[in-house]
């Protein structure tokens, strides 16, 4: 941690997480747009929404008509979406066809097997009637999507070659057919069941850290794991399921507030911006716009990464933020991604709207005050050590570089 | 050491994680710059470089995983996502039709 560079040769053990962490988000990222027309729909249409806000309160009939399709968007729509594009990633489209057809399995498991969620707040809880009373089922998604595809492949794999010409369409259909009939049941009877606990389990374990206000302890984590680029991992692998999860049931979520807050990242290139190293500091400004309102994280993190000690800020500025939020039961209704300003106020509800931005500044402000402290503000810069540490840190980088190109040389 | 050969370069991708926020921010930047070159700059997630690609240019912490996905085609590390030297640098040689050492 204490080099210019991330390690760029390093251990295979981030670079594995990172893989891992990119095969969840490789699921969900391709399907942002979905999340985001949920997101402007429900902030926009629902009783609690901004059009009811401006025209009272008294039914709408289109207003209410289009609020209609809030629910099947999140439980239906985008959890289809990911086991599909689980299914794509590995094996093309009859990899997502295969996939999506298991999904439904798994999503009508606790409608068809009488699955009761377990009671968060004391409430008696009852088994979903139909469709419409489930939950997303993002975790089965991301399950059956791949394992349907890998099946899909392996018969494809071994059955090339051996069709009679003019029957492979009928091989194709069929045995995707049937591929996707018996993952259907497969999800029914088992990955359904398994996941609907599993999801029921940190669903309530995430209700009683939201309960007990210790997820801003969250931060410790996630501070350091996005700099080491795995933002997209933590958000779209973790929060965004969970989020969705909770939003689908509670209107909104903190969970998608935690890892997208733009705060920390404005707090540091602020700090930077004023008592950083002197050499970078014309390179900061660009950054500011491109984090703050283009959502693009990935800008600040080499800025932690030059001064590692800056992910101090950064956990700290972040988790008054989520306590913040936490304190005030504050949440998106849909994920802020990219994790832009803009982005935070299209998915916000308008009774909440003003409270969840001022999050974002409490978390920069915080962050910023102590990286101001942290980087001595600026009396141990000169110019001269300045241009030095780049230098170092770029012959440092070339040193990584060429010790690196050992490796794919001897293989 | 590898030798990239500025003029040899006809494809540059520029890869992050997920292929859609800072590898396209900086595939824009540098499509402005080499557009006069000829050269095909293009965005990827690292996971899935194409693999006829001439030249990766990746965040240094991504690096690692752009060389086992295409382990015979050189990685252009880079810190800063604006105004890094090492991008800097790759972008002169296409430019100038030089080669250096990465």
């Amino acid at each position: 941690m204490s080099s210019y560079t991330p390690t760029v040769t390093g251990t295979g053990a981030r670079a594995t997480v990172q893989r891992f962490g990119a095969f969840l988000a490789g699921m969900v990222m391709p399907n942002l747009g979905a999340f985001i027309a949920f997101g402007i729909i429900t902030t926009l249409f629902i009783p609690t929404g901004w059009l009811h806000l401006i025209l009272g309160k008294a039914p709408i009939s289109w207003v209410d008509q289009i609020s209609t399709v809030v629910g099947p968007l999140i439980v239906i729509l985008i959890p289809i979406l990911i086991a599909y594009t689980g299914g794509k990633n590995v094996h093309g489209h009859r990899g997502g066809v295969v996939g999506a057809v298991a999904l439904i399995g798994a999503m009508l498991a606790p409608v068809a097997l009488k699955l009761a969620p377990i009671s968060l707040n004391g409430e008696s809880t009852a088994p979903p009637a139909n469709i419409s009373e489930i939950g997303p089922t993002i975790l089965a998604a991301f399950v059956l999507g791949p394992t349907a595809a890998l099946a899909m492949r392996a018969w494809d794999n071994f059955i090339a070659g051996k069709v009679k010409g003019g029957f492979e369409m009928l091989v194709d259909n069929f045995s995707a057919g049937v591929v996707g009939a018996v993952f259907a049941i497969i999800g029914l009877y088992i990955v359904g069941p398994i996941t609907f606990w599993i999801t029921q389990g940190l669903g309530w374990l995430a209700n009683w850290l939201v309960n007990a206000h210790l997820l801003p302890l969250v931060s410790i984590v996630v501070e350091p794991a996005k700099v080491l680029f795995l933002n997209n991992a933590i958000n779209h692998g973790v929060f965004t399921p969970l989020g969705i999860e909770q939003a689908s049931t509670a209107g909104r979520s903190i969970f998608f507030m935690i890892e997208s807050n733009p705060g920390p990242g404005l707090g540091i290139l602020t700090a930077m911006l004023l008592f950083g190293p002197r050499a970078i500091r014309p390179t900061v400004p660009a950054a500011m716009v491109v984090h703050f309102l283009g959502g693009i994280h990935e800008i600040y993190f080499p800025y932690v990464l030059m001064k590692p000690i800056l992910v101090l800020a950064a956990i700290v500025g972040g988790a008054t933020g989520v306590l913040w939020e936490s304190l005030l039961g504050l949440g998106l209704v849909a994920p802020a991604s990219p994790g832009s300003i803009i982005a935070w106020a299209a998915v916000s509800q308008p009774s909440v709207i003003l409270l969840n931005l001022l999050g974002i500044f409490i978390a920069a402000g915080v962050t910023f005050i102590i990286g101001a402290l942290l980087l001595g503000f600026g009396r141990k810069e000169s110019a001269v050590d300045a241009a030095l540490d780049l230098e170092a840190a770029q012959e440092k980088s070339a040193q990584n570089k060429s010790s690196s190109k050992v490796a794919p040389a001897a293989s | 050491m590898t030798t990239i050969d500025g003029s040899s370069i006809k494809k540059l991708i520029v890869a992050c994680d997920a292929g859609m926020g800072s590898s396209v921010m900086l595939a824009s930047t540098l499509k402005k710059q080499l557009a006069k070159t000829g050269v095909t700059v293009e965005h990827s997630p690292v996971a899935s470089i194409p693999a006829d690609a001439d030249v990766v240019v990746t965040q240094a912490g991504l690096a690692d995983r752009a060389r086992g996905v295409v382990p015979n085609i050189p990685v252009v590390p880079f810190n800063l996502f604006l105004g890094d030297p090492a991008v800097t640098r790759i972008v002169k040689a296409i430019i100038d039709g030089t080669t250096i050492e990465v």
